[in-house]
């Protein structure tokens, strides 16, 4: 075996040290738009979980599912959740719910309502996905807040216990409300709404054990809405008992949006002024109102 | 331009040749060789001849805390009394039954050569992973420090059960010696036994191959699937190291077995864990090895699979070669200088995975046959730096593990340049994990109207952050909105001190790193002992939700399952339970009536024994730029008059990333759950409010980005 040249080495060794340059400065040319190795086949990707009965999932994000094109309702509503949270493609996200929900319905009987425990490994036709409809129903509550509305009371269907959906039933009722052409429909609209809060509400009771719980009120945003209603309705002491209630549920939780809290305080003062001034044939209009 | 050609290929060339030795390709069950056994060495043993990676190894968590850490005891406990200590390890002279089919149950999850049943791998299911060593020399009556349960199932005898650092502990001449009451302190004169030390020197170094046969997908991850072989021959990260003095040990030759060592399978071998659960109802998986059919299991530490599907498993990343898991937490990370580079629209600059000091791997002069003389090389630490650290006093470390172990916030730095201090270099490495921008966020706000703050998140991990028991470390975006003079007109991730009367704190204390975020209130019940009269089998084991309601800053079931952009930003995977038709949420309605689910029915709950349901979605993918937004609701011209306040624009907007070990809330079902008023009916003295005030810390602030909305009529 030959030595090598002296020079032949210092000439590696240049080329290494060369080398090693290139390999630690290609790093700030890097860009990328977020790629990942892309999860070729369904089968066997970690990130595309066996579907469990009930489709409770929340979104994988999309890029991890190798979903060229969606092949049923789940896949469909993952592209949506995908187009909504990552491209703030709402057009587009909702022709995929739409897409899913004519995969995954209860009008046309792709889906159904699960009420027993019995069965559950051979569900046919698929359990309704209330993801795909709170999705749906929370894009469209602005331009149809009936459809909202309807979507929503779906999602009570699949499951009565679910937090949040009859908040935002109570939010679409009061865009509905807003926009109603007669006051009884508005009036109407505004009780539903203040109904679908109390069943909002009557879910998260407080616990009322002081050795477990300080809070005497849970729930913030829906005391908040309830108060807000119910000024709009001009019943003032319904309206004062839930800013009341909004300042219990807040002692110890604050709110996202803090200014609401000394702004209560402001409002139940000035309800209770309002009422003062309000005449008695006028408060009994709100006695026979929804509680 | 010839030597840019020529260098350009030699660059291909060896990125190519390069490929071979990160293969993660799993070689299989191993070929046994013939060399003499070696018992299990204490860290001790190998200390003269190799100081600096004992030092480092002894300020990490794997060695020695992880193993006496209150809540690791804590959670285990809780385990055992939810599924009536089917945790606790079997041996070979168990005359144990499986709770499945009433068969034979004589191995656990380290010594099972393949899994048939599920209570095969709930058996010794978590110290299997943080003691796996001893959990095998347990076979030998003789040897074995945690014993095999008189009862379980219903025989289960919460009151009777230790926590498993109890068995840690040894007199002067060895021998095993108990706290006299059951979780007292170590009784006079003891010492931490081998098993106080947990993951040291000769567990990895004694490892053959991945086994195969014990992965559920047959490729080397998860459950402590690693052949381990208690013998002379050690294996290193290196061949033709330099003959051994006096022949302790011997290097290994074996290039596959060197290989694996070097590998992120080999740590994925314990990093990824999946729960035995036979009633699964989502994510279940069945395990590929054919025997092991029957075996359900489900995803909770997922942190090697995200490490195996993401970008630096491939060579498209910022570096353009695969990044192992001992790039970033075994080698001069993140002290090793900075690299910058794009994500998405975003400018990163960050530390530098793979860079490697150069040193001596053992210690000149002593370690080698004949003063062979050492040459200096790329050498790892051991400092295995992660996202932990203790929550334990220096005192009672020292105590019940070893008693050099370093304080936590030990001052100076090592010779490599590595703060000494555990905690220091736990902080840095969170710093250089996630990077956030709000470039994108509306530039105008109305007052009256909402706004659109876009925060763009970037993990910069090799797997989605946080990572490991991701279901309960906790990292959180907190985002104020604020006008020019400083009035906060928007919150999220933020915390409020307040009372915890189910733990004794009657009051606020003034800390905020006990404090849970706002988006949701949970109390779990912790169980209670058997009612008077009644045997102690008869307990209540708890892990239901005795409080839960969505809070203020409810984000993470808003932006997940309706879309909706607002509340807190959380990373943090979510164990959760589905209730079927006629079960319980052990929880009560307005009336007191117990509340039962008439249609199928989930939600997050806090222990992976009671969860029949993971979602491992919720942290932040790795170097994937993720949107997330917030429409804020600015207050109308009316309300700011009610306040007496006039917005004066620009608005600012701050973002920040903080850290929290685990949810407090956690911390409080374990406090109670081993307290007096739990299952056992007596307190194991593992948690409390004062440690989580004394140790659990908020690191807050570890990336964050700013921007300024203009304010317009």
């Amino acid at each position: 075996m030959k030595t090598p040249k002296p020079n032949l080495l210092i000439a590696c060794c240049v080329l290494g040290a060369l080398l090693s340059v290139i390999l630690l400065t290609q790093d700030a040319g890097f860009s990328q738009s977020g790629t990942q190795p892309p999860a070729v086949t369904r089968e066997g990707n970690p990130n595309y979980l066996p579907r469990n009965p009930f489709y409770f999932e929340g979104k994988v994000d999309y890029e991890l599912l190798g979903i060229d094109q969606p092949a049923d309702a789940w896949e469909f509503m993952q592209r949506g959740i995908h187009k909504q949270d990552d491209l703030e493609d709402y057009e587009g996200a909702k022709q995929d719910y739409r897409a899913a929900l004519e995969l995954n319905s209860l009008q046309n009987g792709t889906c159904q309502i699960v009420d027993s425990a019995e069965n559950l490994a051979d569900l046919d036709p698929a359990p309704c996905i209330f993801t795909l409809r709170l999705r749906l129903g929370y894009l469209v509550i602005h331009d149809d807040p009936h459809e909202s509305v309807r979507l929503f009371k779906e999602v009570l269907e699949i499951d009565p216990m679910r937090l949040e959906v009859n908040f935002l039933i109570a939010e679409a009722y009061e865009i509905a409300a807003e926009e109603a052409e007669t006051e009884a429909e508005k009036e109407e609209l505004y009780d539903k709404a203040i109904e679908a809060a109390h069943a909002e509400l009557a879910l998260t009771p407080p616990v009322n054990d002081p050795s477990l719980s300080p809070d005497e009120a849970n729930n913030a945003h829906a005391h908040w809405l309830l108060a807000e209603l119910y000024e709009k309705q001009e019943s003032y002491d319904e309206a004062i008992a839930a800013f009341q209630s909004y300042l219990k549920a807040t002692r110890w939780h604050s709110d996202v949006l803090p200014w609401r809290i000394p702004l209560a305080e402001k409002k139940i003062e000035e309800l209770a002024e309002a009422k003062a001034a309000q005449s008695p044939a006028r408060r009994m209009v709100h006695r026979g109102r929804v509680r | 331009m010839r030597f840019g050609a020529l260098a350009h290929a030699l660059l291909v060339l060896l990125s190519v040749c390069s490929a071979p030795l990160f293969s993660q390709t799993p070689v299989g069950n191993s070929r046994r060789f013939s060399i003499r056994e070696q018992p299990y060495q204490p860290a001790e043993r190998c200390l003269p001849c190799h100081r600096r990676q004992y030092d480092e190894l002894n300020s990490s968590v794997k060695s020695g805390y992880r193993n006496v850490s209150p809540l690791f005891n804590a959670l285990e406990l809780a385990g055992n009394f939810l599924n009536g200590g089917l945790l606790r390890p079997v041996y070979g002279d168990s005359i144990s039954r499986t709770t499945t089919t009433g068969e034979p149950l004589t191995s656990n999850i380290v010594s099972t050569p393949v899994f048939t049943d599920v209570t095969q791998v709930a058996a010794g299911f978590c110290i299997g992973c943080h003691n796996p060593h001893m959990v095998l020399l347990g076979e030998d009556p003789e040897k074995r420090e945690v014993p095999q349960l008189d009862g379980v199932g219903p025989d289960f005898r919460p009151d009777l059960i230790r926590p498993l650092r109890d068995y840690h502990l040894v007199d002067a001449g060895g021998r095993q010696i108990l706290a006299i009451e059951i979780g007292g302190p170590p009784p006079p004169g003891a010492k931490p036994s081998l098993g106080a030390s947990g993951i040291t020197c000769d567990v990895c170094h004694n490892v053959i191959a991945p086994d195969l046969d014990r992965s559920p997908a047959r490729d080397g991850l998860a459950n402590g699937s690693l052949e381990l072989m208690p013998s002379l021959s050690k294996v290193g990260s290196f061949r033709f190291a330099a003959p051994v003095k006096d022949t302790f040990h011997v290097s290994s030759q074996d290039p596959e077995r060197i290989a694996y060592l070097r590998s992120s399978t080999f740590c994925g071998g314990c990093h990824d864990v999946r729960v035995p659960g036979g009633g699964s109802l989502t994510h279940k998986e069945v395990s590929r090895n054919p025997p092991s059919e029957g075996v359900n299991l489900y995803r909770l530490e997922n942190l090697s699979t995200e490490w195996l599907t993401g970008a630096y498993n491939s060579t498209n990343n910022p570096f353009g070669r695969v990044v192992r898991c001992q790039d970033c937490h075994m080698s001069q990370f993140p002290y090793g200088g900075d690299s910058t580079y794009k994500v998405g629209g975003i400018d990163i600059t960050s530390p530098t995975p793979g860079v490697f000091a150069t040193n001596f791997t053992a210690v000149p002069g002593i370690s080698t046959d004949l003063n062979f003389p050492l040459q200096k090389r790329p050498v790892s630490n051991h400092y295995f730096t992660g996202v932990d650290v203790p929550i334990l006093s220096t005192e009672e470390l020292r105590a019940r593990s070893r008693p050099d172990y370093p304080d936590v916030h030990e001052p100076g730095a090592d010779e490599h340049g590595f703060p000494k201090s555990l905690a220091s270099r736990r902080e840095d490495l969170l710093k250089a994990s996630v990077r956030l921008s709000l470039d994108t966020t509306d530039d105008n706000a109305k007052v009256g109207d909402s706004f659109m703050v876009r925060l763009t998140a970037v993990a910069l991990t090799g797997h989605r952050f946080p990572a490991g028991f991701s279901q309960e470390r906790t990292a959180y975006v907190e985002l104020t909105v604020k006008d020019n003079r400083g009035f906060l007109l928007y919150q999220s991730g933020y915390l409020v001190d307040k009372p915890h009367p189910e733990t004794g704190e009657m009051e606020p204390d003034g800390n905020l790193s006990d404090e849970d975020l706002e988006h949701l209130q949970v109390i779990v019940d912790p169980g209670r002992p058997a009612p008077p009269g009644e045997p102690p089998q008869a307990y209540q084991p708890g892990h239901t939700n005795q409080v839960f309601a969505l809070g203020p800053d409810n984000g993470p079931e808003a932006r997940i399952f309706a879309g909706e952009p607002n509340g807190v930003v959380l990373w943090r995977n979510e164990l959760t339970r589905v209730f079927l038709p006629g079960q319980a949420l052990g929880r009560a309605d307005d009336n007191g009536e117990p509340i039962t689910v008439r249609r199928p029915h989930f939600e997050e709950i806090f222990s992976a024994g009671f969860a029949n349901s993971v979602d491992n979605y919720r942290t932040l993918p790795p170097l994937r730029p993720t949107i997330y937004r917030y429409a804020i609701k600015l207050p109308k011209k009316k309300e700011l008059e009610m306040l007496g306040v006039e917005l004066e624009g620009p608005l600012h907007v701050r973002a920040q990333v903080n850290f929290l070990h685990f949810p407090p809330l956690f911390l409080r079902f374990l406090t109670r759950t081993t307290s007096a008023d739990g299952p056992a009916g007596h307190d194991f003295h593992l948690v409390d409010e004062k440690l989580m005030d004394d140790f659990l810390v908020n690191v807050k602030d570890i990336a964050n980005a700013e921007t300024i909305v203009n304010l317009v009529n």
